[in-house]
């Protein structure tokens, strides 16, 4: 309890001190062991950032005066970690009074006092795309935020994403392991699932096609007098997803289900960002690498219900190897400040290597949220976002040190546990004199 | 010929004869001699105020005003003159909270998205809700306020405020202007969409589409009624139009920096005529606020919001929180070249904006911005800037004297005149004497029903004057109750837990009837009903 209080007391410090710059700034990482992951590994090298942005990385590079400059001497340089699905920096996960709620959006209730986003810079996470949970078959629409901790939530959010809408198979929108589910709600099975989401997508491709044909009209030689149908949310968004504006994030644990949705894709037309958590895509590699289609799993999580129960360690290593996209997410604050470690898994489990490892948590799930160009790999031009490490970061002794965004210092370890220091005296002082408990 | 010549001279008549007003006159008042502190421009430091008919006859120095014949007067020597002041989003004169209806059945395939989601009631007015009380009035004119913005509280559509100056029993003669606002919460329903924050942005901007849609077609079809069908007749969104197309104001209650952020964004996409009220974290945010131009109703309450760090890092750092860092807002936001209106939404007891206001100039804010935010900024917000908000000719006669400065601790309100209405504030019952309208001391044993479902309550309460301590006991737990404070018949306490190894505080607000205590839970998964009933004794 009290080392949770001083954790707090601290995590209290950094809200207050946190960077007060809307623009990004300059910093100089000097003489590290630099992992670009897309352009080799640098044994001693250096990352200039200017403005935010990514200008040289190279040996001996010379910084401007005034610039602040930090010794990576003996330490690991790479670039900021990417959470490719977690449920993050939120007011809810899930609106789950209905089982079509696409009209719902994360970027609406964001919460920037999430303590878990401090959490994850101390991880070396600097993205996330924090999701719409899995209560019902069509859940909301995805945000992907960098990790500010201390700024507006709104200075979070990256606009460059890919905009993406929730789906769910399975278990969850059936809600099969849930014991206060007192009410029935369809659906209650995975055909029921399927059919649901099928009935919605006929829905919205009949309002996408009212809307065509009065812009259409209204667009001709001699327009007709004519009102724009109502406008509806709901539809909107899966009409979006059905024109190609935003694309499908599917949680899915099965084999079979995961394909009759890709073939609910073909139907409709419409793309299919990624499959999440998929224990089974080791099953359906062909037909995944054939849809164009990745996957954002965990290593060695599975048998935690029935539809898990198939899970491999290797399947990971195994689909990275077959040619999918692969990337590894934390699924909530918790994991997201281990994703170093999960990755080092697969060194373990199928002998990627350290290259492809890091790919699974950087340049690949940059790749799924559509945000590769500007973050995901140590390139000049790209955003200065970094995590500097003690050790290899694959290393089960790895130890996040700095957590850049930006060429912002969002997380320094020793600059925290200062704090922490200091903290510590300051709340122990008022004990000695007998004054608040 | 003749006979318009009749006609008219029969007219004049009739207009030298009859009386200039009806028959029941208010008195004439006229307060000489004291201080007179008009906000809307210098202090006098001799000054005299000629009351007539419910208006401000007449106001300035001692030497310039004569003092009629017919008014009476008022000795104001050693008293200070205020606009009496004005509290833009409050919550008093409310009956019991309206019957919740009861949660849908969940059952069967969901059925399309209903016109108006469940428990959006744009349609309520406060004004229908309202029951005054001595109690309450007095309590109010104690601290100097003569005008109020009662709000309806509860749901995502509140429904429509109504402004009151407090001139009496009598609900009718009380209202200056109504409806005045629409009022929007960022809460969310039970079980039923929406269940969830998100749910209710969406559901909010769907019904601010449908609106707009709903006048579009209503206009075309009043137009042309042979060329377009009839839409569909519906009041949830004729209740919203004035709002929505007719930009009237809108009151988004902000509970914390994330709220506001959202009430801005709302209000931007639907070019909505917005006031933010609460957002007592405004100052977290003080950069887009300011970008945003909103009026601001800033809460009196300093308590943390849920969201904030500082609410969840136990007791001591909520207090100190709320000692130190949330009083500074209404500063910090003076300081970013802001005006707003101070106002009592938040607060368990009325008589803490007097101390609130203490501290936010304390904590920085000038006395003459304070006064501001109770008096003129608030009138202009509304739109009564005309009539109210300050001492000048020709605006309603709503006056308090004062003994000092009116935000020193020390300072009584004197007399208070509302609508020209003069009124002698009775002191404040002492704790522990005072006839209660009610007694609470006993046991009492009821439910709390939650979304989560419904948990058996029993409280051991003991009540001295208004205030109230005692015992919660719930599912086993046995809590001590924390500012209990009765007040009239409205009840409100806290009770302060442990869940997880966090501190949690569920605070209760409602009112006792006999046996009855009736009210709501405000815990941290939301709001919950409570019903109690006395157990009788041998």
């Amino acid at each position: 309890m009290k080392t949770r209080q001083l954790f707090f007391l601290l995590a209290l410090t950094g809200l207050i001190m946190a960077p007060a710059l809307a623009k990004g700034s300059d910093l100089l990482i000097k003489n590290g062991k630099i992992l670009t992951v897309t352009r080799g590994v640098l044994d001693r090298g250096d990352v200039l950032i200017r403005n935010g942005i990514i200008q040289a990385v190279g040996t001996d590079l010379q910084a401007p005066p005034g610039i602040r400059t930090y010794d990576a001497s003996g330490k690991y340089v790479m670039p900021g970690i990417i959470d490719s699905h977690t449920h993050i920096a939120l007011s809810g996960t899930n609106e789950s009074a209905d089982t079509d709620t696409a009209e719902v959006d994360m970027a609406d209730v964001l919460n920037a006092e999430d303590l878990s986003i401090f959490t994850a810079l101390s991880g070396g996470a600097t993205t996330a795309c924090t999701m719409h949970g899995s209560a019902n078959p069509i859940g909301g629409q995805n945000v992907v935020l960098k990790l500010k901790w201390g700024r507006p939530s709104q200075d979070m959010v990256v606009s460059e994403a890919f905009r993406t809408l929730k789906f769910a198979l399975g278990e969850n929108p059936k809600r099969a392991n849930r014991s206060d589910a007192d009410e029935a709600r369809y659906p209650q099975s995975r055909m029921g699932v399927k059919a649901l989401i099928r009935r919605e997508l006929l829905r919205a491709r009949a309002y996408m096609e009212q809307w065509d044909r009065y812009l259409a009209q209204k667009q001709s030689k001699n327009p007709a007098v004519l009102l724009p149908p109502r406008k509806d949310l709901r539809l909107e968004a899966l009409a979006d997803l059905l024109r190609g504006k935003l694309l499908a994030r599917v949680h899915t644990y099965r084999a079979d289900e995961t394909l009759e949705f890709l073939g609910l894709a073909r139907e409709f037309g419409f793309k299919v960002a990624c499959f999440e958590h998929i224990p089974e895509a080791f099953k359906i590699t062909p037909e995944l690498k054939e849809a164009g289609v990745g996957t954002s799993v965990f290593i060695d999580s599975w048998a935690y219900k029935i539809e898990a129960a198939e899970g491999i360690a290797l399947s990971a290593a195994y689909c990275t190897r077959q040619g999918i996209l692969v990337s590894l997410n934390s699924d909530g604050g918790e994991g997201i400040r281990r994703l170093f470690n999960e990755a080092g898994k697969t060194l373990r489990y199928g002998r990627l290597t350290e290259e492809e490892a890091l790919r699974l948590i950087t340049i690949n799930p940059a790749i799924q949220l559509g945000v590769d160009k500007i973050v995901g790999s140590l390139e000049a031009g790209k955003h200065g976002d970094l995590a500097v490490f003690n050790e290899h970061p694959l290393s089960a002794y790895a130890r996040c040190d700095l957590t850049v965004i930006e060429g912002e210092v969002y997380f320094d370890r020793a600059a925290y546990l200062q704090e922490r220091e200091e903290a510590a005296k300051r709340a122990k002082a008022p004990k000695q004199t007998g004054g608040a408990r | 010929m003749k006979q318009t010549a009749m006609l008219f001279l029969c007219l004049v008549f009739l207009f030298w004869t009859a009386p200039a007003q009806a028959a029941d006159v208010g008195p004439a008042y006229a307060v000489v001699n004291c201080k007179v502190v008009p906000v809307s421009g210098p202090v006098l430091e001799k000054g005299t105020i000629v009351i007539r008919d419910g208006l401000i006859e007449a106001v300035g120095p001692a030497d310039k005003i004569s003092v009629p014949e017919d008014a009476e007067v008022i000795d104001g020597q050693g008293l200070t003159a205020y606009p009496g002041l004005l509290d833009a989003h409050s919550q008093v004169f409310l009956e019991p909270a309206r019957e919740e209806p009861s949660g849908l059945g969940r059952g069967g395939p969901p059925q399309p998205q209903p016109a108006a989601p469940q428990g959006f009631t744009p349609e309520l007015q406060a004004f229908k809700l309202l029951k005054p009380t001595k109690a309450e009035r007095a309590g109010l004119h104690r601290l100097g306020f003569t005008t109020v913005l009662v709000a309806p509280a509860k749901g995502i559509f509140a429904g429509q405020s109504v402004l009151l100056n407090l001139n009496g029993d009598k609900t009718e003669a009380m209202v200056v202007r109504q409806p005045v606002a629409l009022h929007i919460n960022f809460a969310t329903e039970r079980g039923v969409y929406p269940s969830s924050l998100m749910g209710t942005m969406a559901a909010l901007r769907q019904s601010f589409l449908d609106a707009q849609d709903y006048a579009r077609h209503q206009e075309a079809w009043q137009a042309s009624p042979r060329r377009f069908k009839r839409p569909e007749y519906s009041p949830f969104l004729e209740s919203l139009l004035p709002y929505v197309v007719g930009k009237r104001l809108v009151i988004f209650t902000c509970a914390n920096q994330e709220d506001i952020r959202r009430a801005i964004s709302l209000a931007e996409e639907f070019k909505l005529n917005v006031l933010l009220s609460g957002a007592n974290e405004a100052w977290r945010v003080v950069e887009a606020v300011k970008k945003a131009r909103l009026p601001l109703l800033i809460s009196l309450s300093f308590k943390p919001p849920l969201t904030s760090l500082y609410a969840n890092q136990g007791e001591e750092v909520k207090k100190k929180a709320e000692d130190e860092i949330y009083p500074a807002n209404p500063a910090a936001l003076c300081k970013a070249g802001l005006s707003f209106a101070l106002t009592s939404y938040g607060l368990t007891k009325v008589d803490d904006v007097l101390k609130n206001t203490q501290a936010a100039i304390k904590a920085g804010l000038p006395r003459e911005e304070a006064l501001k935010a109770l008096t003129i900024h608030p009138a202009r917000f509304l739109g009564v800037e005309a009539m109210l908000g300050s001492l000048e000719a020709g605006k309603m006669a709503n006056i308090i004297l004062t003994s000092g400065e009116i935000f020193e601790e020390k300072t009584q309100v004197k007399k208070i005149f509302v609508d020209g209405q003069m009124f002698t504030p009775e002191k404040a019952p002492p704790a522990g004497a005072g006839p209660a309208a009610v007694s609470l001391t006993g046991s009492w044993q009821g439910k709390i029903v939650s979304p989560m479902g419904e948990v058996d309550i029993s409280l051991e309460l003991d009540q001295q004057g208004s205030q109230v301590t005692g015992t919660a006991t719930v599912m086993g737990n046995k809590r001590d109750i924390g500012e209990g404070n009765l007040s009239g018949n409205a009840l409100a306490f806290t009770i302060q837990t442990e869940i997880m190894g966090q501190a949690m505080s569920f605070s209760f607000q409602g009112t006792v009837d006999k046996d009855v205590i009736q009210g709501s839970m405000a815990t941290p998964m939301g709001s919950a009903d409570v019903r109690l009933s006395k157990v009788p004794q041998d």
